[in-house]
């Protein structure tokens, strides 16, 4: 694959079409391909660059080093839009690579034009939501124990029980061979991904985004990612959400056409 | 992406793993993203890459040209392989992908170390099957000229459906999930190409003079005439084997993807 060097490491991406450039970050235990579904209508008119973080597919990672943290995938994807040396960039990240897009945002807002947030992952902190409490939120507690499952050697065990947390007990079982099989390509990242270190949002973080900024979510998602969302939301200052009706976490796979028109229509605007 | 120039053509792939070139080849309306559940059990012990035919995504073809020809992907095949320059390669085809990879075999055995054929498409002519019709026309190849034909009068979503039904029967598209259905849509344009494209059928001389160790793969629950195709060549060609995986239709690396992978590496590690 093609690969840019970034902080040490070989960043592999894909760069599909010519246009305005869109770099899109994948989440939780995804890499790359995750977005193969909205590249088609997406790079009609835009260059779509998804990337694949530090430790993800194409990588076999062991789950064995101290390098995967939030700070260092934020370090890296400010990285590699500073290595495509095109000014810049729109940035799309879902879900964990939405919390990565928004801290990139955060900390350099001269490499991003637009912002696009579909269903970022992460905790709030007590100035966004009162009722927060303190220590490690129920989701983070449910990520060490499928981390500990998969360490162990249960893959499957660990994968279900992550799942069924995002998507609702069964999911799992549910879920198709075609992206059940991409999951599991990526499971050593939740090994990392206990050792996240991952910063709660916090009032002030939302108040310094200030780029145009989109929040995409799915109408049907459950747990805490929707709170999330529309805290966030509430404090971005120049924010918009648009939630797509009958979908869940994964909404661009479940409504491709709506989320690229979409997305088509606010990074096209003025 | 990356591309190779063939024959005037940037044929676009993706490739990743290392060891012995494993080429993979989708059938209609796929492109690159097609084999994307098995590309992380199969890039353990390959270097896989997977191609775009031309006017296949990421080309947004229109279906406007004369160059859209059986002849043209195979020419198109063997270029890259000859471009690719590494030695005998493996060399694995799906459906449409399927019958140009049997070409490729049948006119340049020396590019190749191993051939996997996917239930290879394409009719099979009186040697191989007395019953066939004597002016070549089948009920398939009439449907698939339908599918052509509403593409042109702009129903996109009745071609799917047509195509998309007729191999794998009544209500499969309906039942199909978004994702894997945006990414055929992508290539709705193609099916104009593929009514003009002058596929020949397979004769038995044909298959008897493949020189090349081949593997047959096929799903057990695949409907239509695709599984005697199948049988039909395997019986001819010299040396070959045949696995049938349990449970899948004609996609059945999408449904069984470890299965597959496995299935396939024995047989070119063997």
């Amino acid at each position: 694959m093609q690969t840019l060097p970034v902080n040490g490491y070989d960043m592999a991406y894909l760069d599909v079409g010519d246009g305005p450039p869109l770099v899109c970050v994948h989440g939780s235990l995804c890499d790359f391909r995750i977005w193969f579904c909205v590249l088609g209508p997406l790079s009609k008119e835009r260059r779509v660059v998804p990337v694949s973080l530090r430790h993800f597919f194409p990588e076999r990672w062991d789950g064995r080093s101290d390098t995967y943290s939030i700070a260092q995938h934020v370090a890296d994807v400010i990285g590699f839009i500073e290595q495509l040396n095109i000014g810049p960039v729109d940035l799309m990240g879902h879900s964990r690579g939405g919390h990565v897009a928004f801290r990139v945002a955060q900390q350099r807002p001269d490499l991003i034009r637009k912002l696009i947030l579909a269903e970022p992952g992460g905790e709030l902190d007590a100035t966004l939501d009162p009722d927060t409490q303190p220590g490690p939120s129920p989701l983070a507690a449910r990520i060490a124990t499928a981390a500990d499952k998969i360490a162990a050697g249960d893959v499957e065990g660990g994968l279900t029980f992550f799942f069924d947390a995002i998507e609702g007990p069964g999911a799992w079982t549910r879920l198709p061979a075609t992206p059940k099989q991409q999951l599991r390509d990526n499971a050593f990242t939740l090994i990392g991904q206990a050792r996240d270190g991952r910063p709660p949002f916090s009032k002030t973080d939302a108040e310094a985004i200030k780029m145009p900024t989109l929040f995409i979510g799915g109408a049907r998602t459950k747990g805490t990612l929707p709170r999330v969302l529309q805290a966030l939301a509430a404090h971005v200052p120049n924010a918009r959400t648009v939630m797509i009706p009958n979908a869940t976490h994964p909404m661009f796979e479940q409504a491709p056409q709506r989320f690229c028109e979409i997305v088509q229509e606010f990074l096209a605007e003025a | 992406m990356q591309t190779l120039s063939v024959n005037g053509y940037d044929m676009a792939y993706l490739e990743i793993g290392t060891g012995r070139p494993l080429v993979c080849v989708h059938g209609t309306l796929g492109d690159f993203r097609t084999w994307s559940a098995v590309l992380g059990p199969l890039s353990k012990n390959h270097r896989v890459i997977s191609v775009s035919l031309r006017h296949f995504f990421p080309e947004h073809w229109d279906g406007v040209g004369d160059d859209y020809l059986m002849v043209q992907h195979v020419a198109d095949m063997i270029g890259f392989l000859e471009k690719l320059g590494d030695g005998p390669v493996d060399l694995m085809g799906h459906s449409r992908g399927g019958h140009i990879a049997f070409r490729t075999a049948q006119l340049r055995p020396d590019l190749l170390h191993r051939l996997v054929l996917a239930e290879p498409g394409g009719e099979l002519d009186a040697t191989l099957d007395p019953t066939v019709a004597p002016d070549g026309t089948s009920q398939r190849a009439a449907r698939f000229a339908a599918s052509a034909s509403k593409v042109s009068e702009g129903d996109i979503e009745g071609a799917l459906k047509l195509f998309f039904d007729t191999i794998e029967g009544d209500g499969a598209w309906g039942r199909l999930p978004a994702a894997p259905k945006q990414q055929l849509r992508d290539n709705v344009f193609t099916l104009i190409g593929q009514a003009g494209e002058n596929r020949k059928p397979y004769a038995k001389a044909e298959a008897q003079s493949i020189e090349t160790p081949t593997l047959f793969i096929g799903g057990a629950a695949t409907k239509g005439s695709l599984p005697a195709v199948l049988r039909a060549l395997a019986a001819q060609v010299p040396g070959a084997r045949t696995a049938m995986i349990e449970g899948c239709g004609h996609w059945m690396f999408e449904q069984a993807p470890e299965q597959f992978s496995a299935i396939v590496t024995e047989f070119l590690e063997g």
